[in-house]
């Protein structure tokens, strides 16, 4: 039983086309990387994914039902969706923006706020406005309002890009973590950090799976190299593989 | 709460002294006794002309506070008025229409229906144009706003040329146009209150969304809103309301711009607590400008509009270079 499905997915924009026959099916739980060059269709295919953007035809089912028959409550309550950027249009306070991430919720779990702030350290940041976060701490309070709904499925378009690596190995980290016991879909640009923390790898070129396996099989896979147009050296770094470019 | 303690006791103090304002002013004394009952004329003249003229101020000040900050939820941007963006200027071409045009309906219904119609369709027409031209942004909305206000208002002006005859004097249009409480009976005050709370109550439905609206199309998608609903719906009833406020008091600028944000400062950003203090702020602001109007050239009345504009044309050049420079 898949949680979440996509069923010969096609986007066309434009004219274009962004996703061109995609077909994905993601257990009730796991670590996702979606990974695959610029253009590719990574974002693409999450907005459909996430049901934020309705595909060209196709389908994409949670729990088995049509992602079309669910109605707003009840997507934004399945699924937790991480932009790429965010940047709201007024100057919220960190409170209030996990107020608007729990009113997805009508039966919000009793100390899922209090919870939420503990998880990403924000006690003591309730009033600060967002405008006066660093990048480190604007990363934490998204993931906390996205995520404060405890959604079966988040689904992420790299938030943490913008970041210094330390903070980008914290949000990646708690990303991939919640594949534990739910299911977690990332697009990471970073490809040891896909390979290193997430469980299996879904590549995509030209809007197209080309590549969809265990993350410790698929760092193997010449098909790495092909897609990203490099020669990637595979290095044993400790007791795993790790990627380098040739230059 | 002591905000709000604050913002109703303001509003109090500001109907006091504008019912006291005026080409006669009356001592707080006076008003006081007509309060109270007493049967003079100047104390009857105080109830029956002046108050009802002061509490139409408040609640025409209280819509357009109230528009102004459903209009710059919907367009998530605080320039967003209904003057700008060309709402105020089809209302005005409805209600042009409804003072020329010898219709067979009376003109007490006319009116507000006109004026909605004209006010929605301008609205419609600006954020189509706008999402045409790809551009649902700050510059995008002004601009499309600007050029629909220029055409409507140029409309407006050959109406009132082509249409008006001795019958129906320019005069009534142009001092209409420019701004004004119309006196209305205490029926019509009802009225008027009930509409205000009505558009106050029907807002306050859609607060939530509003505040997702914020986060950005994505965002407020991801959190379960149908962003084209919401905003078609309050364009709706942000329409109504502006319609409302110029059927009885013609066109009175930049208070939807300015009160949403003074009440901003004080409440904060969350429209559910932001819409009911701009409604009081707009009622403050609007009050204490008619009473300026009545009572700064005596024996004339100044238009509204112009001591509004006067007072918040500089608010907006503010606004917008702290825009421009961030």
């Amino acid at each position: 039983m898949s949680a979440l499905s996509a069923d010969s997915l096609v986007v066309k924009r434009g004219g274009a086309t962004l996703i061109d026959n995609v077909s994905l099916s993601l257990g009730p739980h796991g670590s996702v990387a979606v990974i695959g060059p610029n253009g590719a269709g990574k974002s693409t295919l999450l907005r459909a994914l996430g049901g934020i953007d309705a595909p060209t035809s196709g389908h994409i089912r949670f729990d088995g039902r049509d992602l079309d028959d669910l109605d707003g409550r009840e997507r934004a309550q399945a699924i937790g969706f991480l932009p790429q950027t965010f940047e709201p249009h007024w100057d919220l306070s960190v409170a209030e923006l996990l107020e608007l991430g729990a009113a997805r919720t009508k039966a919000l779990q009793p100390h899922a706020l209090d919870g939420m702030k503990q998880a990403f350290e924000l006690v003591g940041l309730e009033h600060r406005r967002w405008s006066t976060l660093s990048g480190g701490e604007r990363a934490r309070v998204l993931l906390a309002a996205v995520l404060v709904v405890d959604p079966p499925v988040l689904i992420a378009d790299e938030p943490s890009a913008a970041l210094d690596i330390r903070h980008r190995l914290e949000v990646i980290r708690t990303l991939a973590a919640r594949g534990r016991d739910r299911l977690s879909v990332v697009v990471v640009h970073d490809l040891d950090l896909a390979f290193r923390y997430f469980e299996r790898v879904v590549m995509l070129a030209d809007g197209k799976v080309v590549a969809d396996a265990p993350a410790d099989r698929l760092i193997h896979d010449p098909r790495l190299d092909e897609t990203f147009g490099v020669r990637f050296e595979r290095m044993k770094v400790g007791d795993r593989w790790a990627l380098h470019v040739d230059s | 709460m002591r905000v709000w303690l604050g913002l109703v006791f303001c509003l109090l103090v500001a109907i006091a002294i504008a019912a006291c304002a005026g080409a006669s002013w009356a001592s707080p004394g006076d008003l006081w006794h007509a309060l109270l009952g007493d049967p003079s004329m100047a104390s009857r003249l105080l109830i029956e002309w002046r108050l009802p003229r002061v509490v139409a101020a408040a609640l025409v000040g209280a819509l357009l506070g109230l528009g102004g900050a459903i209009y710059q939820g919907v367009f998530r941007n605080p320039l967003a008025e209904p003057y700008l963006l060309g709402s105020a200027g089809g209302a005005a071409v409805g209600a042009t229409i409804a003072l020329l045009v010898p219709l067979a309906l009376p003109q007490t219904l006319l009116l507000p229906v006109l004026a909605f119609v004209g006010a929605w369709g301008a609205t419609m027409l600006v954020l189509g144009i706008a999402r045409v031209a790809g551009a649902v942004d700050a510059a995008g909305l002004l601009l499309a706003g600007v050029a629909v206000a220029a055409i409507l208002g140029a409309l407006r002006s050959f109406l009132m040329l082509a249409l008006s005859d001795e019958t129906v004097s320019l005069q009534v249009v142009m001092s209409w146009v420019l701004g004004g409480i119309q006196t209305p009976t205490w029926h019509g005050i009802v009225l008027l209150l009930a509409t205000a709370l009505a558009c106050l109550g029907l807002s306050l439905l859609f607060a939530r969304q509003l505040d997702l609206l914020g986060l950005g199309e994505t965002m407020a998608t991801a959190f379960g809103v149908d962003t084209r609903r919401v905003v078609a719906r309050a364009v709706l009833a942000g329409s109504a309301i502006v319609a409302a406020a110029v059927a009885f008091g013609g066109l009175v600028a930049f208070v939807g711009l300015a009160a949403p944000h003074i009440a901003r400062w004080l409440v904060g950003p969350l429209h559910r607590p932001l819409l009911p203090a701009s409604a009081l702020v707009g009622a403050i602001v609007v009050t204490l400008a008619d009473a300026i109007a009545r009572a700064a050239l005596p024996p004339a009345e100044i238009p509204l509009g112009l001591v509004t504009a006067v007072a918040g044309g500089p608010f907006f050049i503010l606004l917008l270079a702290r825009r421009l420079r961030t």
